[in-house]
């Protein structure tokens, strides 16, 4: 499964770059996520419920980050294991541009997901995932709005 | 003789024997939802299990923590592998002697594995307990495609036995290599192709499916602790053999043990194996001391319970430039998935793979068969066929097609011409079989004749025509099959079972009022066994079929019998039953001979009694017989009219059929349309005319599944990606076509009653012509385009069309 899209923030791009290394703006954004914690400046583990078609599960992953060409752009691998629904793994690369005072990201993602998950919600874990992402940043972009007024 | 006396024609009629369409006695139960199936048997105090099993094709089992599934309330246990290993039951023996894990030891081969064994005091608490075992799994590369197992960087999936050397079936290459099996001459084989005018090549991939009868597997295990005994209800096609096995694997004593099979919702294969859910059951019922059911749900099913096919077939044909063929070369990879667990004869690791050379004289032929490891599920059954006979069936049937190209010549014509002679018979294949008897040409020429081939193929070239000219885009194909089955497993002296002779049994008593009960070795699933049985035996014995019960399935009271698969129940179990017949008839003639005071060579059988010879208003009926012999002394003889027979048969059986698929297919949807099918079956004696006609539609709708959507897919990560009804095709009312049925009858020549066996021939013949009709409305266009892979689905057909150009 491949995802990719282009959200554009109104907050100037290091304010971004910097609410995606916080772990309780991350938390409130991620939908389901009941728990983020921050194991170093590069890793992180997230405990996440998600349903999927007939499929609810509780999903406990990490995440590794490369910053290495921060705040340009930075790429992360994850994975998660939701017992006997099945597992996720995958990775994103993202890329930050400055448009003046707003920050427009770009994002390219590659997900695998096995077991029960794949089998019965193949059809769509597609569409979830799309919908899960845009949450993800609209929720996003309404705290970096609120905090870049505030 | 007055008027009132019925003649003979009459009192045969009355016995509903042989050749009756009698409707089937079964049905009155099924019809109004009174049979009695595994998940119908409630016992007081019963429990549920349900496994945990594995989101993972390959990992190691670092841990697993069952201590909040435990704190669930009405959870009663959770076993692993490490409950089961003081037992040695951790591990059990297969059918193909390799052995499987019961429950994951130490790593999980395939995804929907059993880990770990939920007991509980319902179905869906053991279900939610199930969520809360928490397994920590390390991921393993995986092993999907058999042709890398041997690959460098191929993962090692069978670790227990990685540095065996030789498998139960020879020599090992290689530590994901189960074995390789050779029939023929290999040398001669490869001088006629080199010498050959033509030589046709093709790989055939007879995909991965899944039998999936209605009812799922299950069993209601019962350990009595007071008095030692086990009993053990499950959809088993194999009962004893399930006791036999069971004893030997528990160490109960086998007389301890009963196994019943009750009523069963279709097997095709899936039953014959002996599957981790009956094990987890029984240590269930000795552990907890109550009753302990276990029914799988359908994505178990399909997951973890026997597959069947998923050979890869690379053949290479060899004929003169008239079409005679010489020679034939197969080399197939069999993907077994993670543990051999197939059901085939002990001698047989890819069953009857060598009856490959079909319906033709091949002088010269090589099988070879390679069975390759890989994460999937076990099994590689025969899925309502003989042992692998539907993958050789279709490999030869495609392969006679693909020659028929390479010939620019008419498929038709080239099997006739290599057709088995009818005086041929008995006849020596190349590949070791003695062919019992045949009539090909009749068979064949009848087939031809009764779908009017020349008007096909005429109206085909117009319907060609008619699309160059851009006036349709729907193409015809004309999809041809003549197959040989070989059915009846087996002769003692070659076809056992872990060492199990595969003879069945059936054993009769006679009431006094002159009716009967007739108990067999085998077990039906649906096949009709109570009506067609009783038919057996009313010809032999005089007594009307409605006056005899059949019983089957119950270890406490069947004769032991090998089971039912591989349409062996008519050939094997129903010549026992002739047998036993007869020596009723031996006893009652002396019997008779006594009442009518003369010798016994004096008397002679009539249809339901014993006349005097040249006097036969002189007679005793058998009703009459019967009650004699239990309620009068006759001298020198014994009391009662009872009689069993072990039937060990001398040659398999060799059923055969011409079929003829018509189809119309839409290039730019890939939908199909199958406009005509024509089924001849020459199954030898027919016994029950209606009910050989319910097993063709069945067995040919099931053939539909196959060739046109059916199939077991797995993605790269091993995960299996068909597992529910929604992925996995099974045809209604609205995707099956009409029938046409037809018949020529050949007995069998060793038989007792000339009968060869039905069930499956509609599957065997049914997918390749299926699949030549789809290959054959492509044959016009494309000079390389020989053959496209089963499953024919809208998809893949649509891109047949496409690759070929059609669609520009």
């Amino acid at each position: 499964m491949e995802l990719k899209d282009e959200i554009r923030i109104a907050a100037p791009r290091d304010q971004v770059y910097a609410a995606l290394n916080d772990p309780e703006i991350l938390q409130k954004c991620i939908p389901g996520c009941e728990e983020l914690i921050k194991h170093s400046d590069t890793e992180l583990e997230a405990k996440v419920t998600l349903k999927i078609g007939p499929v609810k599960a509780r999903f406990s992953g990490n995440v590794v980050l490369d910053p290495t060409q921060a705040p340009d752009s930075f790429s992360l691998q994850g994975e998660g294991n939701g017992g006997v629904a099945g597992f996720a793994k995958g990775g994103a690369d993202v890329e930050l541009a400055e448009d003046g005072d707003e920050t427009v990201l770009t994002y390219q993602a590659k997900a695998a997901i096995g077991g029960k998950l794949a089998q019965l919600g193949s059809r769509l874990v597609t569409g979830t995932s799309k919908k899960l992402a845009a949450k993800f940043f609209a929720s996003f972009a309404k705290e970096l709005s609120a905090e870049h007024v505030v | 003789m007055n008027e009132m006396t019925p003649t003979k024609s009459e009192r045969a009629a009355a016995l509903k024997g042989l050749g009756t369409s009698r409707k089937r006695v079964e049905d009155s139960r099924f019809t109004q939802g009174k049979g009695n199936y595994i998940d119908d048997i409630k016992m007081p105090g019963m429990v549920f299990g349900d496994f945990v099993r594995s989101p993972y094709a390959h990992a190691r089992v670092k841990s697993i923590n069952a201590e909040k599934a435990l704190e669930l309330p009405g959870v009663i246990a959770v076993l692993t592998a490490a409950d089961l290993e003081p037992l040695s039951l951790h591990w059990m023996p297969t059918l193909a002697g390799d052995k499987q894990m019961v429950l994951a030891d130490g790593k999980v081969l395939f995804q929907g594995q059993e880990v770990a064994f939920v007991v509980a005091e319902d179905r869906y608490i053991a279900a939610d307990a199930i969520d809360l075992v928490e397994v920590d799994y390390e991921e393993l590369p995986v092993l999907v495609d058999p042709m890398k197992a041997e690959l460098d960087d191929a993962p090692i999936l069978r670790e227990d036995i990685a540095d065996q050397k030789a498998g139960a079936h020879g020599a090992r290459r290689h530590p994901n290599h189960i074995f390789t099996w050779e029939q023929g001459e290999k040398e001669a084989t490869e001088a006629v192709l080199s010498g050959a005018d033509v030589v046709a090549e093709e790989t055939v991939y007879y995909h991965r499916t899944h039998p999936c009868p209605l009812e799922t597997c299950g069993c209601v295990a019962s350990m009595d602790k007071v008095n030692g005994k086990l009993t053990l209800y499950g959809t088993f096609q194999a009962p004893h053999v399930v006791r036999t096995v069971a004893s030997l694997l528990s160490g109960i004593a086998e007389h301890n043990i009963r196994v019943v099979s009750p009523d069963i919702g279709g097997g095709f294969g899936n039953k014959v194996g002996v599957y981790p859910g009956y094990v987890c059951s029984i240590v269930a019922s000795i552990v907890t001391g109550v009753p302990v059911k276990w029914v799988e749900d359908r994505m178990d099913n399909l997951m973890a319970t026997a597959f069947a096919r998923d050979y890869w077939m690379t053949g290479k044909i060899a004929a003169t430039k008239e079409g005679k063929i010489t020679g034939l070369w197969c080399h197939t990879v069999a993907d077994h998935g993670a543990f051999d667990a197939c059901a085939d004869p002990t001698k047989f690791p890819a069953g009857f793979m060598n009856i490959c050379t079909g319906s033709y004289d091949i002088p010269t032929a090589y099988l070879a068969v390679d069975g390759i490891y890989t994460n999937k599920a076990p099994g590689g059954v025969a899925y309502r066929c003989s042992f692998r006979v539907t993958e050789a069936a279709y490999f030869i049937e495609r392969m006679i097609e693909v020659l028929a190209i390479k010939l620019d010549m008419d498929a038709g014509e080239l099997r006739k011409i290599n057709f088995i002679k009818k005086d041929q018979f008995p006849y020596n294949s190349a590949l070791g079989w003695e062919f019992d008897s045949g009539d090909y040409h009749t068979a064949w020429d009848k087939a031809m004749k009764a779908v009017d081939y020349d008007g096909l193929r005429k109206e085909q070239a117009e319907r060609v025509q008619a699309f160059k000219n851009g006036e349709t885009r729907k193409m015809m194909g004309i999809g041809l099959c003549h197959f040989t089955e070989i059915v009846g497993a087996g002769p003692m002296k070659n076809c056992d079972i872990l060492g199990m002779g595969m003879f069945d049994s059936c054993e009769i008593r006679i009431h006094p009022t002159g009716s009967a009960i007739a108990r067999l070795g085998t077990i039906s699933q649906g096949q009709g066994h109570a009506t067609t049985f009783a038919q057996i035996l009313a010809s032999e014995i005089g007594i009307s079929a409605d006056d005899i019960t059949i019983e089957e399935g119950d270890t406490d009271t069947a004769p032991y019998g090998l089971g039912t698969y591989g349409s062996r129940s008519t050939p094997v179990a129903g010549a026992a039953t002739a047998m036993a017949g007869r020596k009723i008839r031996a006893k009652a003639q002396m019997i008779a001979a006594y009442l009518l005071e003369v010798h016994d060579n004096d008397i002679e059988w009539d249809v339901d009694r014993f006349v005097v010879k040249g006097a036969e208003e002189r007679f005793k009926t058998m009703k009459e017989v019967a009650y004699a012999s239990y309620n009068q002394e006759i001298p020198g003889v014994e009391p009662g009219l009872e009689a069993v027979s072990y039937y060990d048969p001398p040659n398999m059986t060799y059923p055969f059929g011409a079929y003829v698929c018509v189809m119309d297919i839409d290039i730019d949807t890939g939908e199909h349309e199958i406009r005509k099918f024509y089924a001849l079956d020459d199954c030898g004696t027919r016994i029950n005319p209606m009910i050989i006609e319910g097993q063709v539609h069945g067995g040919l709708t099931e053939a539909l599944a196959i060739a046109m959507g059916q199939e077991i897919a797995y993605d790269e990560m091993g995960t299996h990606k068909t597992a529910t009804l929604m992925d996995f095709f099974i045809p209604t009312a609205w995707e099956t076509p009409h029938y046409e049925t037809d018949f020529t009858e050949t007995p069998s020549p060793h038989h007792p009653i000339g009968a060869k066996g039905v069930g499956e021939s509609p599957n065997v013949g049914g997918v390749p012509a299926f699949s030549n009709a789809v290959n054959d409305a492509f044959r016009a266009f494309g000079v390389n385009h020989t053959h496209t892979d089963m499953p024919h689905d809208h998809w893949r057909i649509w891109k047949t069309a496409r690759d070929l150009g059609m669609h520009d």
